[in-house]
């Protein structure tokens, strides 16, 4: 074995939803691993795309090629010609990594229909629009490497949480129903299940963050580098027996009662 | 420090048990590709001497200690040994093991003894290792203990009571020790291999070559050495009482058969 088997030098990533902490601390790892990536944010808001654009210049910075696109994530199309425009730009397209987060808190009962409809369709529809077109060039090439960040909050619930919690559990689901059915083509599917992590959506708050490293056995929040690592291993070469799967980077949270 | 440098494990120390064959020595060579020196443990001291001789093809250094797990005087000397000789120890990979004792057999004919050596073999003998290490490595401020389970430890089988339990009751343990030693730095994590007949034509035969496996094979013994190196890196050094599963599609679908795939169209109530 050589360490040289989880460089991602001549690898082409797809990153949607880089102006989340998550998605983009997982952008600039796999360039830091080699690989030129492609960031997008499925969010079109000014805060988004100004990250998702610092993003593409960090990646820029280390050599790598890359391109910043802001689009509606939940756009048939859009997420599309984002996919078109990747491997037309980087020439191919071998890994896509999934970090949307739009995070969403409130008594089931105060939930409209139409901000029931929007937590789904980002943190879900979204994830099935930009896997299903990379499945094109995947199967393809019969190769690929899909990677999907979740929150603990996929499996665990969380009063007020409801919609998201419906979400993340679908984006896991997803993930075992797609392993299995590319399995044969080359294509590993597979989740990483993040920990309650520095810059996450659902914890803006001081206050709730300091509860919440009183709650986990490590005792600190995740560093988003420490979620985006398992990224790089995922995605390399030497994980092809590895699909299906959720790498839970926790902090031991699932661990204790 | 780039994200791949962080693999690195020079001046770390890393035991391995059952490092004398298949996945054991596997996990120790990968261990010393990345930069660790290596304890071989094993009952077989020809086996891991073979062990060390490839370990240190790689210019690290190996220490062979034959080792009983299943007695906790030779655990305890495994680690003294490793002290005397490194004076520290940061990583152990729990993988000694065996699925033979009891094994496709009714459970109304599993012998006492099959069972006791059983779990004895497979869990009893982490319990003692970690007992053993764990002072030192707090003592050290940190280290990273990877156990070894199984897909039977999270799924039943036919016939396979001891092995089921013991795997089982692996995964649980990681997850106590987790939760109980991740405020000394010390993370606790699995590695679940699937099907790894280690190029064994006998085994690949037994396994039909892997071919009700989602991805249409079984598991390459050299993708078991990087997931170790990653969990013994600092790359995972969030990732508390988890595991990494190498099996090729199995665990996600349950058992249906490799491309069951049915198509069933979206129709409404009421319309044709």
């Amino acid at each position: 074995m050589s360490l040289e088997q989880f460089s991602l030098r001549g690898k082409a990533a797809l990153v949607v939803g880089a102006s989340t902490a998550l998605g983009d601390a997982a952008a600039i790892a796999l360039a830091e691993a080699g690989a030129d990536v492609a960031v997008a944010t499925g969010l079109p808001t000014p805060l988004d795309t100004e990250a998702t654009n610092a993003c593409a210049n960090t990646i820029r910075a280390l050599q790598r090629k890359s391109f910043a696109k802001t689009i509606d994530g939940t756009s048939e199309s859009e997420v599309a010609s984002l996919v078109q425009q990747t491997v037309t730009e980087l020439g191919r397209l071998d890994i896509l990594v999934n970090a949307p987060d739009l995070p969403f808190a409130k008594p089931l009962a105060e939930v409209s229909l139409t901000e029931w409809q929007r937590v789904l369709a980002v943190n879900l529809t979204g994830v099935y629009l930009s896997c299903r077109a990379a499945s094109a060039p995947m199967l393809t090439q019969q190769a690929g490497r899909i990677i999907n960040i979740v929150s603990v909050l996929s499996e665990r619930g969380m009063a007020n949480g409801s919609a998201y919690c419906a979400a993340q559990a679908g984006v896991l689901n997803l993930t075992r129903a797609l392993s299995l059915e590319w399995a044969r083509n080359g294509i590993t599917v597979n989740a990483i299940g993040a920990g309650w992590a520095d810059g996450m959506g659902m914890i803006a708050d001081e206050q709730i963050k300091q509860q919440l490293a009183r709650y986990i056995p490590n005792k600190r929040l995740a560093r988003p580098h420490e979620i985006s690592d398992a990224v790089v291993y995922l995605a390399s070469d030497v994980t092809g027996f590895i699909t299906g799967q959720t790498v839970w980077i926790e902090g031991g949270v699932l661990s204790r009662l | 420090m780039g994200v791949l440098d962080r693999l690195r494990l020079d001046n770390k120390v890393a035991i391995v048990t059952g490092a004398g064959r298949g996945l054991g020595r596997e996990m120790a060579l990968a261990l010393a590709d990345a930069g660790a020196d290596i304890v071989a443990a094993a009952r077989t001291q020809a086996q891991i001497d073979e062990t060390a001789q490839l370990v240190r093809t790689k210019k690290r250094r190996c220490l062979t200690i034959q080792t009983d797990v299943t007695d906790s005087a030779s655990v305890n000397h495994m680690i003294e040994a490793t002290l005397a000789e490194f004076g520290r120890v940061d990583i152990l990979v729990n993988n000694a093991g065996g699925a033979t004792r009891g094994w496709n057999k009714p459970l109304e004919v599993i012998t006492d003894e099959q069972w006791h050596d059983g779990i004895s073999l497979n869990i009893t003998s982490t319990f003692y290792c970690c007992r053993a290490v764990l002072p030192h490595m707090i003592q050290q401020g940190g280290g990273k203990i990877i156990n070894v389970t199984s897909g039977l430890g999270v799924r039943a089988s036919r016939h396979n009571f001891m092995y089921s339990t013991a795997k089982a009751g692996m995964i649980n343990f990681t997850r106590a020790l987790a939760m109980n030693y991740a405020d000394k730095n010390i993370q606790a994590t699995l590695i679940l291999p699937g099907i790894f007949p280690h190029d064994d034509p006998q085994m690949t035969a037994f396994w039909q070559g892997g071919k009700f496996i989602p991805v249409g094979r079984p598991g390459r013994d050299n993708e078991l050495g990087p997931a170790c190196v990653f969990l013994a890196s600092d790359l995972s050094n969030y990732m508390n009482g988890e595991l990494i599963a190498l099996e090729g599609g199995g665990l996600a679908g349950g058992e249906v058969p490799t491309g069951f795939a049915p198509v069933v169209p979206l129709l409404e109530r009421g319309k044709s």
